[in-house]
């Protein structure tokens, strides 16, 4: 029994170690970006703190053509867009196919199966021609718009739709409820947990999209923030602090968000195989 | 009968949307990547048609055959780490009682950083006067050229993304050990089956669907790579380190070349899916407990 007891204790000690070493690349990039320049590589706890490195990103880099507080809105902007449609077009598009019987609903559903076997990079140069065709290069509708359905939202939504009764929406239905009533009013909150994964996943991956807009978009003005800290890299990549600020104001957003929703998140890893 | 006929309109109505948004964009790039796969073109005038010049083309392409292998590197120190690490986190895991969510929120937060923060903060720590190297200096007496040596710079590479997908992968496999029934190893252990026998037996087979899945997404993430050796390593040192998506990227929009580009991704992602194939048919297994 004492055995075991002392196995628990190294496990447990163990693991919390390992757990501080796995966040401490975030620590030293947190820690470090309010280092004056030469205590950043010189030592871990700083002597004293300074806020140049946000000063610099956030009021003198626009002088050297990197707005950083614009990129930082432009992510924001261009994320929330995609998340809500991507959430909205799962939502409807699901319904049909998981509800109703119209002679097309098991072949569209293959077809979007069939569409997620394809890997997203071998779209990337012929969509940067289709981009090119509708004079949408250098714009955020070149960002947004081949965003904005997902068949892998679709996907999802439509097999969590199947597990709902019909019974809800027969009882809707007597009641007068309208199609987007049923969708919107009936069916969503009954798959809360699913619509949150979906938005969840999407917006984290459009947020850290980053070679589709370092294709499309080479004006400084309209770069999401992941682009313009890449290009800032490669041009100035000594001024390590500003760089790290930089860093900071790309993943705090990431970071609330899945310590917000960190359940969601659990739950949409469980549900990654079935 | 007129009921039928509305919920067919309606059901039509909606679907609609989704099928013409998808017909422009992905049937028409669709279409387009054919086009592209058989012709030549520099983006302006008219596609010539090539036949199979760029797929052959490829096999005759060095860099390309140096791409794959680097792929193939990088997969051999991936693979192993990236699989024995996350099992053993979710063993681990599913041992402790106090301090759990602490510990799987600790590593799976390095899975929502953002590729380019993430090369930068790696960058910096693994540089020659990073902290890494500094502690090796200060304890061992030596540094480490992480990034600037041509046989090491992969392997960190891989160490960087397997920090990234531990915590990810191991909570998939952690999902997969918790629906085993206890009662199974209670089973085993009155038959005297010791740990390993437990551990090839019973979690092994089990978890055969968890196993599965994060050997295919580590599998599919091997070809996807781009975002840290474009940050870091450029592809260099000596192209030690381009990745298939790299040198679509370069072929396409810096040797304007969109073509070939195209035949790279196709070819890529055949390959892709061709090892994922072989890793199914030989891993995947139908499990039931009975």
């Amino acid at each position: 029994m004492k055995r075991k007891v002392a196995k628990d204790v190294i496990l447990h000690a163990v693991m919390i170690i390992l757990a501080l070493i796995w966040i401490y690349p975030y620590v030293w990039m947190f820690i470090s970006s309010f280092k004056v320049p030469n205590e950043i590589f010189g030592k871990f706890i700083p002597t004293k703190l300074t806020l140049e490195h946000y000063k610099f990103i956030f009021f003198m880099s626009k002088k050297l053509e990197r707005p950083f507080i614009r990129a930082f809105l432009n992510s924001v902007f261009i994320s929330v867009v995609v998340t809500l449609s991507v959430m909205f077009f799962s939502a409807l598009v699901a319904y049909p196919l998981s509800k109703l019987k119209f002679g097309g609903g098991k072949a569209i559903f293959n077809f979007i199966i069939f569409q997620m076997l394809f890997p997203g990079f071998m779209f990337i140069i012929p969509l940067f021609v289709l981009i090119r065709k509708l004079h949408l290069l250098n714009t955020y509708s070149a960002m947004i718009v081949p965003y904005l359905m997902s068949a892998w939202g679709v996907f999802m939504m439509t097999q969590a739709y199947k597990s709902i009764p019909n019974d809800y929406i027969e009882a809707a239905k007597i009641d007068g409820a309208k199609t987007l009533w049923i969708i919107f009013k009936v069916l969503l909150p009954l798959v809360r947990g699913t619509v949150s994964i979906v938005g969840l996943f999407t917006f984290i991956s459009i947020w850290d999209n980053f070679m589709w807009p370092l294709i499309v978009v080479k004006d400084y003005n309209k770069m999401p923030l992941a682009v313009l800290l890449a290009t800032f890299h490669h041009e100035y990549a000594s001024y390590v602090g500003p760089l790290l600020a930089g860093s900071v104001l790309q993943t705090i957003p990431m970071i609330v968000i899945f310590i917000i929703f960190r359940k969601q998140f659990l739950k949409g890893i469980s549900m990654s195989f079935k | 009968m007129s009921l039928r006929r509305r919920e067919k309109a309606l059901g039509w109505g909606i679907v609609s949307i989704y099928l013409f948004y998808t017909a422009i964009f992905w049937g028409y790039p669709f279409v387009w990547m054919l086009i592209l796969a058989f012709t030549k073109w520099n983006f302006f005038g008219k596609p010539r048609f090539m036949g199979f010049y760029n797929f052959i083309r490829l096999f005759k392409d060095p860099i390309f055959w140096q791409v794959f292998l680097n792929t193939l590197k990088f997969m051999l120190y991936f693979l192993p780490m990236v699989f024995v690490g996350a099992m053993l986190f979710a063993i681990a895991l599913n041992k402790m009682k106090y301090f759990k969510s602490f510990v799987a929120l600790s590593f799976l937060v390095a899975n929502v950083s953002s590729g380019v923060a993430y090369s930068i903060i790696f960058e910096n720590i693994f540089s020659d006067i990073g902290p890494i190297n500094k502690f090796l200096y200060d304890h061992f007496g030596v540094t480490i050229p992480w990034f600037s040596s041509p046989s090491l710079a992969m392997l960190t590479i891989a160490i960087m993304v397997t920090w990234k997908f531990i915590g990810y992968y191991g909570l998939i496999l952690y999902s997969g050990l918790q629906a085993i029934p206890k009662s199974l190893y209670e089973a085993a252990e009155l038959d005297g089956a010791t740990r390993w026998v437990k551990f090839w037996k019973i979690t092994l087979p089990l978890i055969n669907p968890a196993v599965v899945t994060v050997l295919v997404l580590a599998i599919n993430l091997s070809f996807g790579i781009f975002t840290e050796p474009y940050m870091i390593t450029g592809g260099g040192p000596m192209n030690k380190t381009l990745t298939f998506m790299m040198y679509m990227y370069n072929t396409a929009f810096r040797r304007i070349n969109p073509s070939y580009a195209t035949a790279i991704a196709i070819i890529t992602a055949l390959i892709n899916f061709g090892i994922i194939l072989l890793v199914r048919k030989t891993v995947e297994k139908e499990v039931s407990i009975v």
